[in-house]
């Protein structure tokens, strides 16, 4: 056991390879690996991330700063410079053709056209010499083949679909004369300009009040159910996540530890880190006591654990999580997948413990 | 009420108040000006810069009109007064000649000026032009795209750069044969597009780092259209302020290689050259030989200088109204 585990860990790329079976899944990320060559050493950003996803799905992908999130949606779209970044291994399958693989003339025909992306920073995403109106409507052109004249018909359409008002006279203004919640707005109805098959949103409300931060979800959910492209939300707000999608995927240390439908990571984690960060949420009820939180912080990117990654501040660990590190398993009796030894058959006594404390967590942090 | 479904337009918060009061019922709606208006704006406010481009203008208006009207022939020198052979002073002879003769050939130096004018202004702007055009293009690909292909550019540059330019100037005319304003003229422009291209690479450098390079490159916006749509207008104001740097500092340039002999051909009226003819005449006490061209130089260097001062404040996209 020891030893497979072993050469799982040295091997580079997925035992499986080629177009996901299933024609219905339009993304599927295997064994991706992206590490950054720095003057240190080499960072392991993202280090081994699987997950999959449907047509017309969404799936959120949650996890504390630096956990690498963000870069795998960037080494998705293939934003990293190269160097200092490397894509190390890996495939990403897109809708029967590997992103990896594809020439750069090719990738620029999905990115805009199939995959659109909304970022985080809505106030530096907005060219300022250009107004919005020319914007919106360069991908159009580029994408769609239609004129000049068209194509800003259809941006005044995309901005009336993201609820702003008088689009018509919006078109013409500057980005600067916005407001951080309208250009958001703006940054939406151009991912939503051409139709794309799937919308990668990182961290589309982070930069944004409170308020504006509701607003924005809500329409973030009814775009994606309007237009029916899969969703990919990157976020660090568990509240995000359990209201806007149905899949979760949760990462840790360049790693996705636990994945599955939102209502069984949430409601019955199976990694002990998903159990923690449920844990450490602030709620009413417990005011006055001092907050769960995972002790310890996040492994050093230069001197990773040789096992478990999250073995240094898990509270359930034992020799063996010190020694190999556990695969992405199936969870018996869930649709959840974890990266966790205790789901391991033999391991009933500790095993019934975590749930102990699971089923205690979740009932505290649901009342 | 013939003006219901007519638009107005008031500029000033001040006019707003007053039209307001005259007709409670308007509606108001806020129109919003573009770059180009708000820079314009912004460049009314700048009075050193609308009293230097008035001065550099006027220059260029001399220099495009004044040949057409009195063009400069080498032949046509008046005819010789033996006894005033160093030429004469401003208003004393018997016509017109505001700024005076020159000596022995006694060329009238109003038409000498005009006829400089213009050439010196088409050498340093069509070598400015020429020398923007390579330099931002050279700069844009060595900063956007970095890696290699910005370590040859650029060392090339600093190899370029390394030549002491003013000595390079004097050899090249020698061996392409100077004399000829064109072949000046490309010379100014092969040598001077070092900086500009330092000077985009390095806005570029930290421009290609903002999200809406992300967001474009997200739209499938390919490379080249990234460099040149979206990055360069926002690097733009640096370079027109540094093109009109340039063509003063050509002006001073052609001025000094033609002075010392090594720019165009002596009997072509340039404003070097005409100072380079007058510098024994101001010993004989012939001032105004000298001295009006000198003063259309410092005419133009000084306008386009204030001129770009008042550019680089009102080109800036992120300055206030």
């Amino acid at each position: 056991m020891k030893q497979k585990t072993e050469l799982t860990d040295l091997e580079v790329g997925p035992a499986v390879s080629g177009p996901p079976t299933d024609p219905d899944i339009l993304l599927e990320v295997r064994g991706l690996r992206t590490y950054f060559h720095v003057m240190d050493g080499t960072v392991k950003a993202v280090d081994g991330v699987d997950f999959s996803l449907r047509r017309g799905e969404t799936l959120g992908i949650v996890g504390e700063s630096g956990c690498g999130k963000s870069v795998t949606a960037l080494t998705i779209m293939q934003l990293l410079d190269i160097p200092p970044g490397e894509i190390a291994g890996g495939e990403v399958w897109f809708d029967g053709r590997d992103l990896l693989e594809l020439r750069p003339e090719e990738l620029r025909h999905v990115r805009g056209a199939d995959i659109s992306m909304i970022f985080q920073e809505p106030m530096t995403s907005l060219n300022p010499v250009f107004t919005i109106g020319n914007q919106i409507s360069e991908a159009i052109i580029l994408h769609q083949h239609v004129g000049k004249k068209e194509a800003m018909v259809r941006a005044i359409e995309s901005l009336k679909a993201v609820g702003i008002s008088a689009p018509e006279r919006r078109v013409k203004q500057y980005p600067h004369e916005m407001s951080g919640g309208i250009r958001q707005r703006v940054m939406i109805a151009m991912a939503l300009s051409c139709n794309p098959k799937l919308i990668i949103a990182d961290e589309p409300t982070t930069a944004l009040d409170v308020t504006i931060q509701a607003q924005i979800l809500e329409l973030i959910k009814k775009i994606q159910a309007d237009s029916g492209a899969a969703l990919l939300l990157i976020t660090h707000d568990l509240a995000v996540v359990a209201e806007t999608v149905q899949n979760v995927a949760v990462m840790y240390a360049g790693r996705v530890v636990e994945s599955g439908p939102v209502e069984d990571v949430l409601l019955r984690p199976q990694h002990p880190y998903t159990l923690g960060l449920l844990g450490s949420i602030p709620a009413l009820h417990k005011r006055g006591r001092e907050l769960d939180v995972i002790k310890g912080v996040v492994p050093n990117p230069f001197r990773m654990p040789p096992g478990c990654k999250f073995e240094p501040r898990c509270p359930y660990a034992w020799d063996k999580c010190k020694q190999v590190e556990p695969d992405l398993v199936a969870v018996p009796g869930r649709a959840a997948l974890s990266r966790c030894f205790l789901h391991l058959p033999d391991e009933s006594t500790r095993r019934a413990e975590f749930d102990r404390v699971s089923v205690a967590t979740v009932a505290t942090g649901m009342s | 009420m013939d003006e219901i479904g007519k638009a107005r337009v008031v500029e000033t918060p001040a006019d707003l108040e007053d039209l307001l009061a005259a007709h409670p019922d308007y509606d108001v709606q806020l129109e919003s000006l573009n770059q180009r208006q708000l820079a314009w704006r912004r460049f009314k406010r700048h009075r050193m810069a609308l009293l230097g481009s008035t001065m550099f203008l006027s220059m260029v208006v001399i220099g495009i009109v004044g040949p057409q009207i009195l063009p400069f022939d080498k032949n046509a020198y008046l005819p010789t007064n033996q006894v005033v052979n160093v030429g004469r002073p401003p208003m004393v002879i018997p016509y017109f000649h505001p700024f005076g003769e020159t000596t022995q050939l006694q060329y009238d130096v109003f038409t000498l000026v005009i006829n400089g004018i213009g050439l010196s202004l088409l050498i340093s702007v069509g070598a400015t032009v020429v020398a923007t055009l390579i330099g931002t293009i050279v700069g844009g690909l060595s900063g956007y795209f970095g890696g290699w292909l910005d370590t040859i550019l650029m060392r090339i540059v600093d190899a370029l750069l390394a030549l002491p330019l003013i000595y390079l100037i004097l050899v090249f005319s020698e061996f392409l044969g100077g004399g000829n304003w064109f072949t000046v003229m490309l010379i100014f422009a092969l040598l001077g597009w070092l900086q500009t291209a330092r000077l985009v690479r390095s806005v570029i450098l930290s421009l290609r780092e903002e999200d809406y390079v992300d967001a474009a490159r997200v739209a499938g916006v390919s490379q080249m259209r990234i460099i040149f749509r979206h990055l360069l207008p926002n690097a733009l104001s640096p370079i027109i302020v540094a093109a009109t740097l340039s063509i003063a500092a050509l002006i001073t340039a052609e001025a000094f290689v033609s002075f010392v002999g090594y720019g165009i051909d002596p009997s072509t009226p340039t404003l070097g050259n005409i100072l380079s003819g007058a510098q024994e005449a101001i010993g004989a006490g012939n001032w105004w030989w000298a001295v009006f061209p000198g003063v259309a130089i410092v005419f133009i260097v000084l306008g386009i200088n204030f001129m770009g001062d008042g550019l680089q404040d009102a080109l800036d996209p992120r300055a206030k109204i």
